[in-house]
């Protein structure tokens, strides 16, 4: 049995302003980021190399907020965050505000398995990126027309979902489970649109926005961020499951309609058991997301 | 090893300590609580001389006091541990603010967070190189933004827009952490790779952060913890538990409060701080149950060395370590009034 979800992000996409262009788009992205994800677990693939590649496929797809098209900072320029954990033996690796890295989640997973930290930020995690022979790239490169136009909007201070066509909020991340019974997890971001530079949320923060614990459970979230790591929010998930005996979805359940609901905080998030069952959940309007696995599912969803 | 005579004010202390021992307040079903550490990564009991051990616990006892004249006054828990930490930022001995140790770059970089457990609200920076006190500037972040981590030169511009004056990196710089660095920089040493635990070899002095977590009349409970992070050879921009919510610092009216100091890594991975809160939460434990679960069992099976300071609604208090020894002292309106480094040296 193995099995991978992915996230294209949570958030306010009312259905009449995606237009059906746009949402064919990122139904095809998730689509490709769910397949490419799969096609490393049936090979045998661990569920690391998994997300690591799901969420790669995300990252390289403009369409998404995280690495290319990335939401821009309130100066007009791109800033990256991600994480990757091992649930093997925790195991865990992110970088946050990065400027020139094509694709955060690789990073992460160098900070990962060659370096003594589990952190990296900012020129010191891109320093650290040339040590380990990354090319960087321009910061450029990660804009697009449409997330200027999302930030000329939200500098206007109108309702960016009104006039642009909507883009996810927040992040992309994937979980899976492989044949082993090995559970992984990773999230990247740009983060919030006109955020201020040096803003992080959660999801380069293990516990917060990515955890995974073999036997337990794999988490991405995505979603107001401040709000999750305050609950910290996929460790709480985890705990539940471990220390109540909580099944997952009352895990997240709660997570979502309860305690973040109660600091007024809404997103969504992905999870996946040791026993390879896929919770996706969300109390935002819509979710971008997928899940495959072993026993024939295959589906991608928003609404 | 030869201790240094008992000064007059913690003799006269300790008197009073005694006398409230023997005679408890009236009013204690309310305790007010303070718990401080000045870090798990301290010196061998070997290498510490009587006038070190005196210079620290001096140090230890500036802001344990200043803490609890916060409590005692009726003021917030926040404002406690705001205090407790900011009195050891300012003192070079400990590894935050001034005296924090230095970057492979000879900087020091600085992370810091708060939580206040009624909300919860919680503030961090990390990687500041020109805040003098960082914990201050996670506070503004808490109160002031509508963020809860901000790192970098974004962070330092929220300090200006703040009206936080910064100071130039030489502020930090002691010559004792000068010196270490030059030390550690020549130095051949088997580097731990703590993101996945595979290597051996420890660096040295590599747990020193300090941190405060109170509970005050109100009843509500506070976490803050400050650092300079790994000693010398930390990689630029490498960013510990200390500054991460549920890591290093957590506190939540409903279970604990947390400020943990050790390996980092080994926190983040283990979610340590709120690891804590979570086995008293959810599978209610006793707080120190809780405490020697995360800390003997959980932390030193993955590996990891350090310790942490907890406190519960109730005012129970936990002060429990896997490393050689954790800078310590608590104090609370019970009469209870310790200072320790090593195991069973408490002293008043």
């Amino acid at each position: 049995m193995y099995a991978i979800a992915i996230h294209g992000g949570a958030g306010a996409v009312p259905r009449a302003t995606l237009s059906a262009e746009r949402e064919q788009r990122c139904r095809r992205g998730l689509e490709a980021a769910l397949d490419g994800g799969y096609a490393v677990l049936e090979r045998g693939g661990s569920s690391l190399d998994a997300v690591a590649t799901a969420v790669r496929i995300l990252e390289d797809d403009a369409v998404f907020n995280a690495g290319r098209g990335a939401a821009l900072t309130r100066e007009g320029a791109a800033e990256l965050d991600a994480a990757i954990m091992d649930g093997r033996q925790l195991r865990a690796g992110a970088v946050a505000s990065v400027r020139h890295v094509r694709n955060p989640v690789e990073l992460a997973r160098r900070v990962m398995e060659k370096s003594r930290h589990v952190l990296l930020v900012g020129a010191g995690a891109e320093e650290f990126a040339l040590e380990e022979k990354f090319t960087l790239v321009p910061n450029l490169y990660f804009r697009t027309a449409e997330r200027l136009e999302q930030l000329e909007f939200a500098q206007r201070g109108e309702r960016v979902s009104d006039l642009v066509p909507p883009a996810p909020q927040g992040t992309v991340g994937a979980v899976a489970r492989d044949a082993g019974g090995n559970l992984a997890a990773a999230t990247s971001t740009g983060g919030l649109t006109n955020k201020r530079p040096g803003r992080v949320g959660d999801s380069p923060i293990i516990g917060a926005g990515t955890y995974a614990k073999n036997g337990v459970c794999a988490v991405s979230a995505t979603g107001h961020g401040e709000y999750f790591i305050r609950a910290v929010a996929a460790h709480h998930v985890c705990t539940a499951v471990e220390y109540r005996g909580l099944t997952l979805q009352q895990a997240v359940h709660e997570l979502l309609h309860g305690i973040l609901r109660a600091l007024g905080g809404d997103g969504g998030l992905i999870a996946v058991d040791r026993d390879g069952q896929v919770v996706m959940e969300f109390s935002t309007e819509g979710m971008f997301r997928g899940a495959r696995d072993s026993r024939g599912r295959r589906e991608v969803a928003i609404y | 090893m030869s201790r240094p005579k008992l000064p007059a004010l913690p003799c006269l202390l300790l008197l009073v300590a005694a006398a409230t021992r023997i005679y408890p307040a009236a009013a204690d079903a309310r305790p007010i609580v303070i718990v401080i550490h000045g870090g798990a990564g301290v010196i061998e009991p070997a290498r510490m001389t009587p006038a070190k051990e005196a210079s620290y616990r001096a140090g230890l006892a500036a802001a344990l006091d200043a803490g609890y004249t916060v409590l005692e006054r009726g003021g917030t828990s926040l404002d406690a541990v705001t205090a407790a930490v900011r009195t050891m930022e300012d003192d070079p001995q400990f590894n935050a603010g001034r005296g924090a140790v230095l970057n492979d770059q000879g900087d020091a970089e600085l992370d810091a967070a708060i939580m206040d457990g009624n909300g919860p609200h919680s503030g961090a920076v990390a990687s500041v190189l020109h805040v003098k006190n960082p914990i201050e500037l996670a506070r503004l972040v808490m109160e002031k933004s509508r963020y809860v981590l901000l790192v970098g030169e974004g962070a330092e511009e929220f300090a200006l827009e703040q009206g936080v004056a910064l100071v130039p990196r030489s502020y930090f710089r002691t010559e004792a952490r000068e010196r270490e660095f030059e030390e550690t920089r020549h130095a051949e040493w088997a580097p731990r790779n703590a993101s996945t635990g595979a290597g051996r070899g420890v660096q040295p002095n590599s747990m020193d952060t300090v941190g405060a977590v109170a509970l005050d009349r109100a009843g509500n409970l506070s976490a803050a913890t400050s650092t300079g992070g790994l000693s010398t050879n930390k990689h630029r921009g490498r960013v510990g538990d200390t500054p991460l919510i549920g890591a290093g610092t957590y506190a939540d009216n409903q279970s604990c409060a947390v400020s943990g100091t050790g390996q980092g890594e080994y926190f983040i991975r283990g979610v340590v701080a709120y690891d804590v809160c979570a086995l008293v939460q959810y599978r209610h434990l006793e707080l120190a149950q809780a405490v020697r679960e995360v800390i003997h069992e959980k932390l030193r099976r993955a590996g990891g060395e350090g310790g942490v300071i907890a406190l519960d609604p109730a005012g129970n208090l936990a002060m429990d370590f896997n490393s050689v020894g954790m800078f310590r002292g608590a104090r609370d309106s019970r009469g209870r009034r310790e200072i320790a480094m090593y195991r069973d040296n408490a002293k008043p």
